[in-house]
């Protein structure tokens, strides 16, 4: 939460940028926006009118840069590499972090072939070495890697900015962990009730082999009275040791 | 009596105090009910209120750093009702004592139990006042109110203030923040957990246990609750999108299912598996030494006519 903390600053410097020039010089303020080492957070600039105003006009490549870097990947840039102006090494850098946050999206544990390929990276090496450096001391993903089952366990991942459709399956999410947890509580609820019936129970049980060992030491006192004398002895020890077994 | 501060101090307290004066006064209040022979504090007016909750009194004691005032301990002193004093050589050889082991505290103040601060405290404040020259007065309120969310603890501070034309002191309110050690949250936390001490059986303690979790899930519920009904509101229209809360709660949602893994399940039902083993074995041993009692005791009971000369069956 703090990249948030971090960034908000920076895109409200952005958005008044943006919101204060036009046209051509609109895509000098892109072009810093999406080199700023500390942003990741374009939809707020993506929303400022004058912005929106780029499509369709020759500078229109500039909002489609700002599209990608909002919602797209390395490999959308690859494929359009055509229509896109090239990109300063900055820029490349950040849509690479872009796009592992896009692949934290989908998984938590993320195979090292699989960011290898995405990121265009031949080694292992490389490939940690931009993890570590670029995506976790930058905070935007907390993880850890497991080089010898060759994958990038992810625990944290800041967000991207929201395609218009993540919203539903957002509100999705949430309705399932509530009903998980409203479930659980009802679960544990009926728990400590049949804690609580069992040790009732368990009470009642004991209560009731108590009355009853003492009703039988009662009618074995009341059978001694009525035993003749000579018996007595006998039934006496009888009954002291039985009462000392039990 | 009581105004805001305006003294500009901080006061930090610890939970020992608190837990301290408490215990003082519980431990008062139940020998009084015997009727008092010896009492360890006085009442406030004599024998005949015994139903009045008795008063204690005490010292406070802690660090002053510039403004930060810090609470850390308190002692109990005797209060002779006579007199209208605190005794002043138990104090002495108190503060020496204390002095011996944290060389670093001073007598920051005075405290008392009861529901507001009165006339006769004064005294008590003035003559404190030799001591420290603006001591505080920590006050108490024994009463247990259901409906209150704060602690029923207040700091009074003692402020000249000119009332009709003449310099008073008069007690004023401060605020508070409670500071706590590490030993001490931990210690805090074990006695707010005392079961009862009748309570032991299992099933007492597997349904405060439960309970315990059943509250804490029941907060993350709410909390979800309260997401989900922002998120929908969002999504109406309702509410005006915020882009960074939003990305906030998707890399929130990404976190979850926080355990899903082949390896968690495997370890998850191994631990099942042994705990279930553990009991079973446990009951079997209780079956069985069960048995060996019942064998014994039929032994007893039935086998004796060999040895007693002819005896048959007892019953």
């Amino acid at each position: 939460m703090d990249i948030e903390q971090n960034q908000a600053e920076l895109i409200d410097n952005f958005v008044k940028q943006a919101s204060a020039q036009k046209g051509t010089a609109l895509g000098s303020v892109i072009l810093e926006a999406t080199s700023h080492p500390s942003l990741f957070a374009f939809s707020e600039i993506l929303a400022v009118p004058t912005i929106a105003e780029l499509e369709g006009t020759e500078n229109s490549v500039y909002l489609k840069v700002l599209q990608l870097f909002a919602h797209g990947t390395w490999s959308d840039y690859k494929s359009n590499c055509s229509s896109l102006p090239q990109l300063v090494p900055d820029q490349v850098l950040k849509l690479k972090q872009l796009t592992v946050l896009t692949l934290a999206e989908t998984n938590k544990v993320l195979p090292y072939d699989e960011l290898m390929m995405e990121l265009d990276v031949t080694n292992v090496r490389e490939l940690e070495d931009f993890l570590i450096n670029e995506c976790m001391y930058a905070g935007i993903v907390r993880g850890k890697l497991d080089q010898l089952r060759r994958c990038f366990e992810i625990q944290f991942a800041a967000g991207r900015d929201l395609r218009p459709g993540q919203l539903g399956s957002m509100i999705q999410t949430l309705s399932n962990w509530l009903g998980t947890s409203d479930n659980l509580l009802v679960s544990i609820q009926e728990e400590i009730k049949w804690a609580d019936t069992m040790s009732e129970l368990d009470k009642k049980h004991r209560k009731e082999v108590e009355d009853r060992v003492e009703e039988v030491k009662k009618s074995l006192s009341v059978k001694l009275q009525t035993v003749s004398r000579p018996k007595l002895s006998s039934e006496g020890s009888r009954i002291s040791t039985l009462n000392l077994v039990e | 009596m009581a105004s805001s501060s305006s003294s500009g101090l901080t006061f930090k307290l610890h939970p020992l105090v608190i837990v301290n004066i408490s215990d003082h006064y519980t431990r008062v209040k139940s020998q009084l009910n015997p009727p008092p022979l010896t009492s360890t504090s006085a009442t406030v007016n004599g024998v005949e209120n015994q139903q009045q909750a008795p008063r204690v009194y005490g010292c406070v004691i802690g660090v002053q750093r510039g403004r930060t005032v810090e609470i850390f301990n308190s002692f109990e002193l005797l209060y002779d009702p006579s007199t209208h004093s605190l005794d002043r050589p138990f104090l002495k050889k108190k503060q020496e004592l204390y002095k011996k082991v944290f060389p670093h505290f001073y007598i920051l103040g005075w405290y008392s139990t009861g529901s507001d601060a009165q006339e006769s405290d004064m005294h008590i404040h003035r003559a404190l006042m030799d001591i420290n020259e603006s001591p505080l007065y920590v006050l108490l309120n024994p009463a247990i109110n259901p409906t209150q969310k704060d602690l029923p603890v207040t700091i009074y501070e003692s402020e000249l203030h000119v009332i009709d034309g003449i310099p008073q002191l008069i007690f004023v309110r401060s605020s508070y923040t409670i500071e706590t050690v590490e030993a001490e949250r931990i210690s805090v936390d074990h006695v707010a957990h005392l079961k009862p001490s009748d309570g032991g059986s299992a099933a007492t303690q597997l349904a405060a246990h439960l309970t315990g979790i059943h509250s804490a899930i029941k907060m993350l519920n709410s909390r979800i609750r309260v997401l989900h009904h922002y998120l929908v509101g969002m999504q109406k229209g309702d509410i005006p999108c915020e882009n960074s809360l939003l990305r906030q709660v998707s890399s929130l949602l990404r976190r979850l299912p926080a355990i899903e893994s082949e390896k968690f399940q495997d370890d998850f039902l191994m631990e099942y598996n042994d705990t279930l083993l553990i009991t079973y074995l446990a009951m079997f041993t209780n079956c069985s030494s069960t048995m060996n009692e019942l064998v014994d005791k039929f032994n007893t009971a039935y086998d004796r006519h060999s040895r007693r000369g002819g005896r048959t069956a007892f019953i």
